[in-house]
């Protein structure tokens, strides 16, 4: 009867983890850029642990357990600014970002320009364009940004935003701070017709709604769980109390 | 649980959210008033499982991996220097800039700051100075006995005097720009420095090279949108109820957890 517990276990752990996925969701829910996660579970079958309490053939149980969060790759709203440098990516595509650490991703687009006339994100690191970092001149003003990411002022044009994508938003790895890594060996590819849009920002993606029903799902089947180890518990007890009961 | 500690920096961002909201609203009609805006981003991820880890020796990768972050941290509260309204004022000395820049202003410890706040007046010697008695860059003193004072879109001070047909320009009025204006610091009173992320100051007349003109007799607004500010307040209300609403969630487990063994 062990084996009851353990598959309840395993599930339990599972909502726990799910739990602190939703948390992390709700608290970006005003973060630029932000793509929500989800989470998914798999049958683990485990050949170990049997149930050897009865007559009829050992089966194998089945666990649960988390396999992965999937990234929610879904377009966030866009929220016009009027800041001429937000810009935010309608449709597909990653700006690319220059890091101490190598190239990284992001969708949030609240840049600025530094003391050296780059424009850096919110963290100070350089946006690449085509050609590198984007460079402006000291008298420049009146930047604009076209829907392929061309920026210009009136002196003549600083460059275009590079803005890339990958076979699939799940090869990438979040790494904090809105930034995505992609692992060894997968290749950025250019995005053929950008949609940049110039004095918005993206917002975060994750659903309010969608995120309150997952957390009060999640709530409920941990204590519904818990009330199945209870009565589990009590059927045991019983047991032991009415079959260890000598007569005398 | 960590769901607990990640619904608390949420609560924490959207605390500070709604104090840059508040903030922005207290100063709805203070002149030259440039708004801020709160920008968030996550904070690090866990990787439990990490994605294109190999699963066999034939090589398989792992095609989604477990990530869990651990919530939200605030990075800045950038202001948006956009052009606020110009609104008449019909005094002489109400300078507002039309387009970039800045005035310059002597604070009385020799440094400088800067303001897009041109409710000018003048001190005991005639000097312009702002509401605070803190002299505008470069001295421009108006005598005594003149009148009518103009001050043009190209900065130049002149006024009439008694025995005078011609009016007499007694200085100009400069503008100073950064190539990083949401990098200047805000020291309060309407002013701001200059600091290492928003580059030198460049100084111009106006209406020449890109800078603003001045218009007389007129005071930019803040360009505060009360529409915008409340719908980000109510936003930022709902996301901290949220957060709140994980906390009793976890709450929940975690009590249903401690109740398992009667």
């Amino acid at each position: 009867m062990e084996n009851t517990h353990l598959i309840q276990l395993s599930r339990q752990v599972a909502l726990r983890r799910e739990l602190d996925v939703i948390a992390n969701n709700i608290a970006n829910i005003n973060t630029a850029g932000f793509k929500g996660d989800g989470a998914m579970f798999e049958q683990y079958l485990m050949p170990v642990a049997r149930a050897e309490e009865f007559a009829r053939p050992d089966r194998q149980l089945s666990y649960v357990q988390d396999r992965g969060s999937y990234i929610n790759a879904a377009q966030g709203a866009l929220q016009q600014t009027g800041s001429p440098l937000d810009v935010a990516i309608d449709g597909e595509g990653l700006f690319v970002v220059a890091t101490p650490q190598g190239e990284r991703y992001t969708r949030a687009g609240g840049l600025q320009i530094n003391a050296a006339n780059q424009l850096v994100t919110a963290d100070g690191h350089p946006v690449l364009g085509d050609a590198g970092p984007i460079q402006f001149q000291d008298r420049d003003r009146d930047i604009t940004i076209g829907r392929d990411g061309t920026i210009s002022v009136p002196d003549g044009i600083r460059g275009r935003l590079r803005v890339v994508t990958f076979g699939s938003m799940q090869e990438l790895v979040k790494e904090g701070s809105g930034l995505f890594v992609a692992p060894d060996g997968a290749a950025p590819l250019p995005v053929a017709n950008p949609r940049v849009v110039q004095g918005a920002i993206e917002r975060s993606n994750v659903e309010p709604v969608t995120e309150m029903a997952r957390m009060i799902d999640v709530t409920r089947t941990y204590t519904m769980i818990a009330g199945m180890i209870q009565q589990q518990s009590d059927m045991r007890r019983t047991a032991i109390e009415r079959l260890a009961d000598v007569p005398l | 649980m960590r769901a607990l500690y990640t619904a608390a920096t949420g609560m924490m961002a959207q605390q500070t959210n709604v104090q840059v909201i508040s903030n922005n609203i207290a100063n709805m009609r203070t002149t030259g008033y440039k708004r801020q805006r709160a920008e968030f981003q996550d904070l690090l991820y866990e990787h439990v499982r990490r994605v294109g880890m190999q699963t066999s020796e034939q090589g398989n990768l792992v095609p989604v991996g477990v990530e869990i972050g651990s919530g939200v941290k605030t990075v800045g509260t950038p202001r948006i220097m956009t052009q606020g309204a110009l609104s008449p004022t019909g005094r002489e000395l109400d300078i507002a800039i039309r387009g970039e820049g800045f005035f310059r202003i002597e604070l009385p410890d020799g440094r400088i700051a800067y303001t897009r706040d041109g409710s000018f007046e003048l001190d005991d010697q005639g000097r312009i100075v702002t509401v605070d008695g803190y002299l505008v860059q470069p001295g421009i003193t108006i005598p005594p006995n003149a009148s009518d004072l103009t001050i043009n879109a190209q900065g130049q001070v002149s006024v009439m005097m008694p025995d005078n047909v011609q009016p007499v320009v007694l200085g100009q009025i400069e503008l100073t720009r950064f190539i990083n204006k949401a990098g200047l610091q805000g020291i309060g009173d309407n002013l701001f420095m200059e600091t290492a992320a928003s580059g030198a100051p460049q100084d111009g007349t106006p209406n020449t090279e890109g800078f603003g003109d001045l218009q007389q007799k007129n005071l930019e607004q803040a360009n505060v949108e009360p529409v915008t500010e409340i719908s980000d307040l109510i936003s930022a209300q709902r996301a901290y109820e949220m957060n709140a609403k994980v906390v009793s969630a976890t709450e929940q487990m975690l009590s249903t957890t401690s109740n398992m063994s009667r």
